[in-house]
C-alpha cells in the first residue's frame, strides 16, 4: 500500500504549479515550461479549446435570436454580470453567472469574472499601453501607497519580450508618459480623430497628444505568430466571442498551446484551488490544495515553486485562505496588509460631441481599437488639487441617419436611403485610483461557496480624489472639444456605476521594498515565503492610468525567469 | 450559406489547416426557432401588421423576412410582462379599430385601410393604442434592418475579411 501512496504523491508532484490560466497564468505556463519545468496549470473552470470551443464566433448578426440582446430572465437572474458591456448573446457563455459564485458586497462592487481556460483573456478589450516611470515613480513622488520596488528600466526589456510574442499594434509616438513598444503596424485614425489630434497639438503646444491606441492585434503577423498558429486580424471586432484566426492575443490561442507543445504542461480544468500548503519544517510552500469542481473531492498537488495567477481578487482570496500555524492570517501576511490597498480604474464617466464639418468624408470598415489620449494631468509636476491623472479613449465615426417617419412604402423607401449625419465623437475616462488601506477584501467568517471556500467580502469605493478627477475630466475635455470646433458637448456621469465594472482591479498583495509595508519583493516573491510568486493584478503597488494587462504579462515573464534561475541555484 | 463561405474564408486564411468545428455543420437558419406564445390567428395578424409597416414591393417585406416572429420573440423573452400584455391587448384593439372604421377584420382590409387603422391608433388619445403601434413599429424596423436580406443586400454586410479606412470620400 505504501508504494501505491508514494506513486500517487509522485503523480501529483511537479516542478511548478500555476494557479489560473488567464492572461498572466498563460504567460507563467509558457515561461516555466519553456525553461524545462514540468508544470501543472490549474483552472477552476472548464476547458475552452482555441476555435472549437468558440460556439458563436462565426455567427452572423441575424442568427442571434434576439440580435444580441439578453433575455430578461437572464438579466434578472444576473444583475452583476449583466452590467458588463460584453455580457451579450454572443459572449455571455464566457462570463460567471451571479448565483453560481456568490460574494459579499460590503460596498457595491461589480465583480466581473471569466471562469474557464483562458479566463478573461478571451473577452478582454485588448488595450496594451506600456506604463512609464511617471507611473512606477508615482507613489514615491506623490506620497501614496508605498514605493514600487521596480522602475520602468527593470520592466522595459520584458515589455519588449512579451510584445514581440503577443503581437501589439501601435504607432511610435515618442511620448515620455507612454513609452513606445515593439509594434506591429498601427490601426488608422479616422479623419476627425486626426483633426482633433492636430488641434490639440496646436492649442496645447504638443502637451496633450491624441494617438491611436495600442492593442493586442496581429495587424501584420510575424513568423513568431504564424508559428503559434495565429493569423492576420480580420477587423471583425467580434473578439469577445473568441477569435478563430487568433487575430488578437488570448491565452487560448497563444501562450497555452505554446506551453503544451513543450510536452511539459499538465492542464487540469475544473480544479478549484482552496489554498497554498505551507510546510512549517521546510519553511516554504510545498503545494496547492485543490477541490474538484464537480465531485468536490479534495486533492493536494506538490511543487517546488508556485505561481498564483487566479486574477486579482481571487488570488487575494486563495492567499487569505492559506492559513497555517506560521501564517494564521493568510500566506505571508505577517504585517496584516494582505487584501488591503485594492485599487482600480475609474471608468465612471464619458463625454460626447458632434462636428458639423468633414461632411465629404466617412469611415469604412471596422476597427477593433480606438484612439487614445494619454495622461496629461500632473505628469511632470503636480498641477491640480487631486493626485495623479487620467487617460481617455477617444473615437469618431459618422452615423447614418435613418428616417423612420411614416409607415408603408414611404417608410420602406426611407429605410433604404443612406443619409449621413454629423460626425460624432465619444471619449471615456480611465482614471487612476489611489490604493488605500480602507479599500480591502476579507474572507467572510461564515458564508462559503459551493466548494466550502469562504466567500470574499469586498469593500472598495470611490473617494474625493476620484470625484475631483471626474470634474476635471469634464472641464478639460469640454475645453479641448470646444477649441477643436465641436458642438453639442455632453458629459455623462453615472454616479451609480460601482467600481469593478472597469475590470481593472489591482492590489491586495502589493510589491514593495520593505516586508513591513508590502507582501512581495521586486521579483514578485513573498518576502516571507520565497517559493510563492504572485504576478497577476494582485501584485500591483499602484494602478497607473494605462490598461494593466500588458504589465501583468511582462511582470510574469520577468518573475518566471527569476524563479527558474533561483531554483537552479538551489535557493527555492 | 453565408456562414459556410465565411468558414471557407477562415480556412483559406490558414492555408486550409483549420478543421471545421462540429457546430459549424449543424447550423441552419431555422435553428433559432420561433416563439409561439400567441394563438396562430394572432401570429398571422402580427404578420399582417409588420407587413403593413414595411410591405413587399419589388423587394421582400417584413412578413416574408419573418420580422413578426422576431418581434414576438423579443416581446416574449426580453421585454417583460407589461409588454406581453400590451401585445395581446393591442392585437385585439387593431381588430376593434378596423371593425369600427370599416366593419371588417384588419386582415380583410385593403392596404390603404390597414395603413389608416394603424395611423389612427398611432394618433389615438388612448395611450395603449399609441404605445402598441410604437412598439410594433420599432421592432419591425429593428428586425427588418437587421435581417439577413437587408444586411447583405442593402448594407453590404460582410463579417470577414474586414478592413478599416479612416477617411473615405462620400460617394455622391
Amino acid at each position: 500500500m505504501s508504494f501505491l501512496n508514494i506513486d500517487s504523491v509522485k503523480e501529483r508532484t511537479f516542478d511548478a504549479i500555476v494557479v489560473g490560466s488567464g492572461i498572466s497564468g498563460g504567460w507563467a505556463a509558457k515561461e516555466l515550461t519553456g525553461k524545462g519545468l514540468r508544470t501543472l496549470v490549474l483552472e477552476r473552470g472548464r476547458d475552452v479549446k482555441h476555435v472549437t470551443d468558440y460556439p458563436t464566433t462565426m455567427m452572423q448578426p441575424w442568427e442571434f435570436a434576439h440580435l444580441g440582446q439578453m433575455p430578461k430572465a437572464i438579466t434578472d437572474a444576473n444583475p452583476i454580470a449583466s452590467r458588463c458591456y460584453a455580457f451579450r448573446e454572443d459572449a455571455a457563455h464566457f462570463f460567471v453567472k451571479d448565483a453560481e459564485h456568490p460574494y459579499v458586497q460590503d460596498k457595491p462592487f461589480d465583480w466581473i469574472r471569466g471562469y474557464q481556460v483562458g479566463g478573461k483573456s478571451l473577452m478582454w478589450a485588448r488595450g496594451t499601453q506600456r506604463w512609464s516611470d511617471y507611473d512606477f515613480d508615482g507613489p514615491a513622488r506623490d506620497g501614496f501607497a508605498v514605493d514600487w520596488p521596480i522602475r520602468y528600466a527593470d520592466i522595459a526589456p520584458w515589455y519588449s519580450y512579451v510584445e514581440r510574442f503577443a503581437g501589439i499594434s501601435g504607432n511610435k509616438d515618442g511620448l515620455p508618459q507612454l513609452p513606445d513598444g515593439e509594434f506591429l503596424p498601427p490601426h488608422e485614425m479616422a479623419c476627425v480623430e486626426k483633426h482633433f489630434s492636430e488641434q490639440m497639438a496646436k492649442h496645447y503646444n504638443n502637451t496633450r497628444p491624441v494617438i491611436i491606441g495600442r492593442c493586442a492585434h496581429l495587424t501584420k503577423p510575424q513568423p513568431i505568430h504564424l508559428q503559434q498558429g495565429r493569423g492576420q486580424c480580420q477587423n471583425r471586432s467580434l473578439c469577445q466571442r473568441g477569435c478563430p484566426y487568433g487575430g488578437y492575443f488570448s491565452s487560448n490561442s497563444s501562450t497555452l498551446p505554446w506551453a503544451a507543445k513543450t510536452g511539459k504542461m499538465t492542464l487540469r480544468t475544473d480544479s478549484v484551488v482552496h489554498s497554498i500548503i505551507f510546510d512549517e519544517k521546510k519553511n516554504k510552500a510545498t503545494g496547492v490544495r485543490v477541490i474538484d469542481a464537480h465531485t468536490k473531492e479534495t486533492k493536494d498537488y506538490y511543487a517546488k515553486i508556485i505561481f498564483v495567477n487566479a486574477a486579482c481578487l481571487n488570488s487575494n482570496l486563495i492567499l487569505l485562505n492559506s492559513k497555517s500555524t506560521r501564517f494564521p492570517n493568510g500566506l505571508g501576511n505577517d504585517n496584516g496588509l494582505l487584501g488591503k490597498y485594492v485599487a482600480f480604474h475609474n471608468f465612471r464617466t464619458t463625454i460626447s460631441a458632434e462636428h458639423e464639418g468633414f461632411t465629404d468624408s466617412i469611415t469604412e470598415g471596422i476597427r477593433p481599437n480606438s484612439s487614445y489620449i494619454p495622461r496629461f494631468r500632473n505628469v511632470f509636476k503636480q498641477e491640480t488639487d487631486f493626485l495623479r491623472g487620467y487617460a481617455a479613449g477617444f473615437g469618431a465615426n459618422r452615423v447614418m441617419n435613418v428616417d423612420t417617419a411614416g409607415m408603408g412604402e414611404s417608410l420602406k423607401t426611407s429605410l433604404m436611403e443612406t443619409k449621413y449625419g454629423n460626425w460624432r465623437v465619444g471619449s471615456h475616462m480611465m482614471g487612476e485610483t489611489i490604493p488605500k488601506e480602507t479599500n480591502y477584501v476579507t474572507l467572510d467568517p461564515a458564508l462559503t461557496d459551493a466548494w466550502g471556500i469562504p466567500q470574499l467580502r469586498i469593500s472598495v469605493a470611490y473617494d474625493d480624489n476620484d470625484e475631483k478627477m471626474i470634474k476635471d475630466f469634464h472641464e478639460q475635455m469640454t475645453e479641448m472639444l470646444t477649441v477643436a470646433g465641436f458642438m453639442n458637448i455632453q458629459t455623462h456621469d453615472k454616479p451609480d456605476k460601482a467600481p469593478g465594472l472597469d475590470i481593472h482591479e489591482m492590489g491586495g498583495v502589493r510589491m514593495g521594498k520593505d516586508p513591513k509595508t508590502s507582501l512581495l519583493n521586486k521579483w514578485n516573491q513573498f518576502h516571507t515565503c520565497k517559493n510563492v510568486f504572485v504576478t497577476d493584478g494582485a501584485c500591483m503597488t499602484s494602478t497607473s492610468t494605462q490598461n494593466p494587462s500588458l504589465t501583468f504579462m511582462a511582470i510574469t515573464a520577468r518573475a518566471a525567469d527569476h524563479a527558474v534561475k533561483e531554483m537552479k541555484k538551489g535557493n527555492l | 450559406m453565408q456562414r459556410r463561405s465565411a468558414i471557407k474564408q477562415v480556412a483559406v486564411a490558414f492555408g486550409g489547416l483549420m478543421s471545421l468545428p462540429a457546430w459549424a455543420s449543424n447550423w441552419t437558419p431555422e435553428s433559432i426557432g420561433s416563439v409561439s406564445f400567441l394563438p396562430v390567428s394572432d401570429e398571422d395578424l402580427l404578420g399582417e401588421l409588420v407587413e403593413t409597416i414595411i410591405p413587399e414591393t419589388n423587394t421582400p417585406g417584413a412578413k416574408s423576412l419573418k420580422v413578426h416572429q422576431f418581434a414576438m420573440r423579443m416581446i416574449q423573452d426580453c421585454y417583460g410582462e407589461p409588454a406581453q400584455t400590451a401585445l395581446k391587448q393591442g392585437l385585439v384593439l387593431v381588430d376593434q379599430t378596423a371593425q369600427q372604421a370599416y366593419t371588417k377584420a384588419f386582415t380583410a382590409c385593403d392596404t390603404p385601410q390597414r395603413l389608416e387603422v394603424l395611423t389612427q391608433m398611432a394618433n389615438a388619445s388612448d395611450p395603449a393604442a399609441k404605445q402598441f403601434v410604437e412598439m410594433i413599429k420599432n421592432l419591425t424596423i429593428q428586425g427588418y434592418r437587421n435581417s439577413e436580406y437587408f444586411m447583405v443586400n442593402q448594407l453590404k454586410y460582410n463579417m470577414a475579411p474586414g478592413f478599416y479606412h479612416g477617411c473615405v470620400s462620400v460617394i455622391k
